[in-house]
């Protein structure tokens, strides 16, 4: 009888947990960072609406968005990954974000040309290479990666990893399917060792001598440098970053986004803008590039003091749709060209 | 049968949807995936074997200096979530860390051979071995200081050393438990997937994430969850049978074997023979994890950090009784009922052990289409009890299995009904198990990572996600505090329980 009881009020106790309270925002979000925490402490603050986060893989909260359907308590789904924000509007569960919820001076080739998303920062996939063994003139674009002049040279981590099907999928939708699977049995062919780690690891392999340059998206560099540990910080000071693809009349250094969709059914719907509002602000991207090393969409903000020594780039203009449109593809392309 | 469920329509799906996926990837990657899996399977079980029989032999056998207290630390390993053993030792090896750092201003000569690339499918299994060898190391002790001494005795009577009447005698008669604990290892191996990601080596189980994350197609994800359980099942009803096959042999050897004293190198070989696994397994991720959390201690967030350990002990504590209360219902109704039918559905409901947390997470979404269940506290505890019936079942099991059927008879008798037989004599005689099934329920979920992610309410963090967010956003000292106290919880709870299985192997003895 105990356990009945017991049962019961674990029922009950259960039940109370999802009862909605009139002012809060809830979020499914795929980012983890500390500073989100920190924003939505500061929206709170000043609006009084609770922000509520459940944090999983972006398909995984996809599939729960589905599965849930009208009844789906979410508003916000945040996600790195302009692909899966894609993915997401294929899946039907979200919603136009209204225009004039975004901030006005958020970069204008950073939003969707079908108002799905709201962007808050970016992020660029870069090329790292050795100070030591590298020129830098030696390289040029993400074309010539595949040039067997880098042959058992070149670190990057797994065809698992999204940022790497992110890139993949830019060059199928820029140079399309045949070219890109030349390009990328040309780049299988340079790996100086399996794909392995994270991007972190793979800055530390050139700093071990144990490859020479490194694709690795832009703000691990930046981690790197911050450290509080002597020894990553001169890993990270062993090699420089360079964008690729910047030459005149070439199309720039492929980006993705971290952005915000409004959910189909979002039961509240009026706080989820507020806070579209309030973080693609001035005030909420500074503390964005302050807390992490990625850009800010607000052009208004000015990135980071070490991501600022990196110089300008040019980004690549492509519809970021397109990272969810050819993921398939490019998926396939890593397979069969044994990019593990 | 509300807990056979997901596995239900993780077949139902298999045969209702759509394989392009599948076929893609069996034509392409599927195989070289599946050999990968078995090479780790492979890798992980021997040096889960070198590490767990031979210390829990000598420790059984013989007595020696530190004895008594790697009879205790052996198990601790256990602890350690296994991707927090691979990113540490990564870590620890890495060309930043301290190893190489060391080497590099100190030894030089000795730092180019030590700068390798530690990433490799070799380490990894000897990693996860030494992750997982406390199941092997618990399921032989126990047998081992079981097995009297007649058998050694009378091996010895007819000519065979030491050496060769364990391999002769010992190993075989052991067989069944060493068995059961390497089954749990296998089963940890396939669900593996942080650590194995991050290795770069793809398995099996990659291959369900590969469908589900890189093709967006669910059910290509089930699709091969399913063809895992399949070949899972085979695996299980194997162990069953060799344990069915073999169950007298406890029961007839209580005699109390007498522990050798040694002299001479022995001693010196023996303590080497448990150092190695104690120090590598534990004592070194442990002092590396502690002294990271201690420089990081001036960043951590200290009312998170005890809010997060409350939820992990409470959701764990909940559940784990959730688990022993289910295990116990179905493991009694096939005791009173003898039908053929309860004996499947209880062996089938622990078939959830083998199935990746994302992929029960998954079927209990569909299971719940449109409802506002999921994120709900209920839903995450069916989840978990799913997952970790099987582990919670195993003690419970055993032990009301050498409990004679007379009892029930005699109880009867008495004019006990099912329920007051239960309450009375099977729940008394049966506690230590009951405890012991809590125990290991409970340090599984306090580690469990998938389900806790997907299936959580909102603004629910666990010890887990929070180290996990941490390590893979490559902020390894951050994420410390975190993990040291799931290691050092995952600790306390192993030492009672290390209290009870002493018990037993007393109580068996007597």
């Amino acid at each position: 009888m105990k356990k009945i009881t017991f049962l019961l009020s674990i029922i009950a106790f259960s039940c109370s947990m999802n009862k909605e309270l009139p002012n809060e925002v809830n979020l499914y979000s795929q980012r983890h960072y500390a500073v989100d925490e920190l924003q939505y402490k500061n929206f709170t603050e000043k609006t009084g609406i609770k922000v509520n986060v459940v944090k999983a893989n972006a398909d995984e909260l996809i599939e729960r968005l589905k599965n849930e359907g009208e009844n789906s308590p979410a508003d916000l789904f945040v996600t790195v990954d302009a692909g899966k924000l894609f993915n997401a509007r294929e899946a039907g569960v979200l919603q136009k974000v209204p225009s004039d919820a975004v901030n006005g001076n958020i970069r204008t080739d950073l939003l969707d040309s079908d108002s799905y998303w709201a962007p808050i920062t970016y992020r660029a996939r870069i090329v790292v290479y050795s100070n030591e063994r590298v020129n830098k003139s030696d390289l040029s674009t993400y074309e010539d990666l595949a040039n067997s002049k880098w042959k058992n040279r070149l670190l990057v981590r797994s065809s698992s990893n999204a940022y790497n099907q992110a890139l993949m999928s830019s060059i199928v939708a820029n140079l399309g399917g045949a070219k890109t699977q030349a390009w990328a049995n040309g780049v299988v062919s340079n790996f100086a060792r399996d794909p392995k780690g994270s991007d972190r690891d793979q800055v530390k392999a050139i700093a071990a001598g144990q490859g020479d340059i490194a694709i690795v998206n832009s703000y691990y560099i930046g981690l790197l440098l911050a450290s509080e540990k002597e020894e990553e910080i001169n890993a990270g000071k062993s090699v420089s970053v360079f964008f690729p693809n910047q030459g005149p009349g070439d199309r720039g250094s492929h980006i993705n986004i971290s952005a915000l969709g409004l959910t189909k059914n979002s039961p509240n719907r009026e706080n989820a803008i507020k806070l579209i509002e309030y973080l693609t602000s001035e005030e909420a991207q500074e503390v964005y590039v302050n807390n992490s090393y990625e850009y800010p969409a607000n052009s208004l903000v000015q990135p980071s003091e070490i991501v600022r020594a990196w110089g300008e780039f040019k980004i690549d203009k492509l519809n970021l749709n397109a990272l969810g449109e050819f993921r398939s593809e490019a998926i396939k392309i890593f397979d069969k060209a044994g990019w593990k | 049968m509300l807990v056979i469920l997901p596995v239900f329509i993780l077949f139902f799906s298999f045969f209702t949807s759509g394989k392009e996926t599948l076929i893609y990837l069996l034509d392409t990657v599927l195989l070289d995936y599946t050999l990968n899996t078995i090479y780790l399977i492979f890798l992980t079980s021997v040096f889960a074997l070198l590490f767990g029989i031979f210390p829990a032999w000598v420790i059984s056998n013989y007595s020696f200096k530190g004895r008594s207290f790697f009879d205790i630390a052996l198990y601790l390993p256990l602890a350690i979530p296994s991707y927090i053993m691979g990113f540490t030792y990564i870590e620890i090896l890495s060309f930043t860390g301290p190893l190489q750092t060391f080497a590099r201003s100190n030894l030089p000569s000795l730092s180019n051979f030590l700068n390798q690339d530690y990433l490799q499918i070799e380490v990894l299994g000897i990693i996860l071995g030494l992750a997982l060898y406390p199941y092997i190391y618990t399921a032989s002790r126990i047998s081992f200081s079981m097995i009297g001494s007649n058998y050694l005795n009378i091996s010895k009577n007819m000519g065979l050393s030491n050496f060769q009447s364990f391999f002769k005698v010992v190993l075989p008669l052991s067989r069944p438990a060493i068995f059961s604990g390497l089954f749990l290892v296998i089963m940890e191996v396939l669900n593996e997937y942080g650590a194995v990601k991050y290795f770069g080596v793809n398995t099996y189980t990659t291959g369900i994430f590969r469908s589900w994350n890189s093709f967006g197609d669910v059910d290509g994800a089930i699709q091969l969850a399913s063809i895992l359980i399949v070949v899972v099942l085979i695996f299980f009803l194997i162990e069953r049978l060799s344990v069915k096959k073999s169950r007298f042999y406890y029961n007839r050897n209580t005699q109390l074997n007498i522990r050798y004293t040694s002299s001479g190198i022995k001693p010196l070989i023996f303590w080497v023979i448990c150092f190695i696994p104690f120090v590598l397994g534990f004592f070194i991720p442990f002092i590396f994890i502690l002294n990271n959390s201690l420089e990081t201690f001036h960043l951590a967030d200290l009312s998170k950090v005890i809010n997060l350990t409350w939820n992990s002990i409470s959701v764990s504590g909940i559940a784990s009784l959730l688990v022993i209360f289910f295990a116990l219902f179905f493991l009694y109704v096939e005791r009173i009922s003898k039908s053929k039918i309860n004996f499947y559905i209880s062996n089938t409901i622990s078939l959830g052990y083998a199935l990746p947390g994302a992929v029960i997470a998954l079927s209990l979404m569909i299971l719940f289409k449109g409802s506002l269940l999921v994120g709900t506290f209920g839903v995450l505890l069916f989840a978990y009890v799913i997952r970790f019936l099987a582990v919670g079942k195993s003690p419970i099991q055993s032990s009301l299995e050498k409990q004679p059927e007379t009892i029930d008879d005699t109880g009867k008798n008495l004019g006990l009904g099912p329920f007051s037989l239960l309450q009375k004599v099977h729940l008394p005689i049966n506690k230590f198990a009951l405890l012991s099934a809590f125990i290991v329920a409970f340090i599984d979920i306090l580690k469990e990572l998938p389900i806790t992610l997907i299936l959580s309410p909102f603004n629910f963090d666990t010890l887990a996600t929070q180290t996990y967010e941490f390590a893979v956003e490559e902020m390894l000292p951050l994420s410390s505090i975190y993990s040291l106290i799931i290691i050092i919880l995952g600790s306390l709870m192993l030492l009672i329980l290390k209290n009870y299985i002493d018990k037993q192997i007393d109580v068996s003895k007597s």
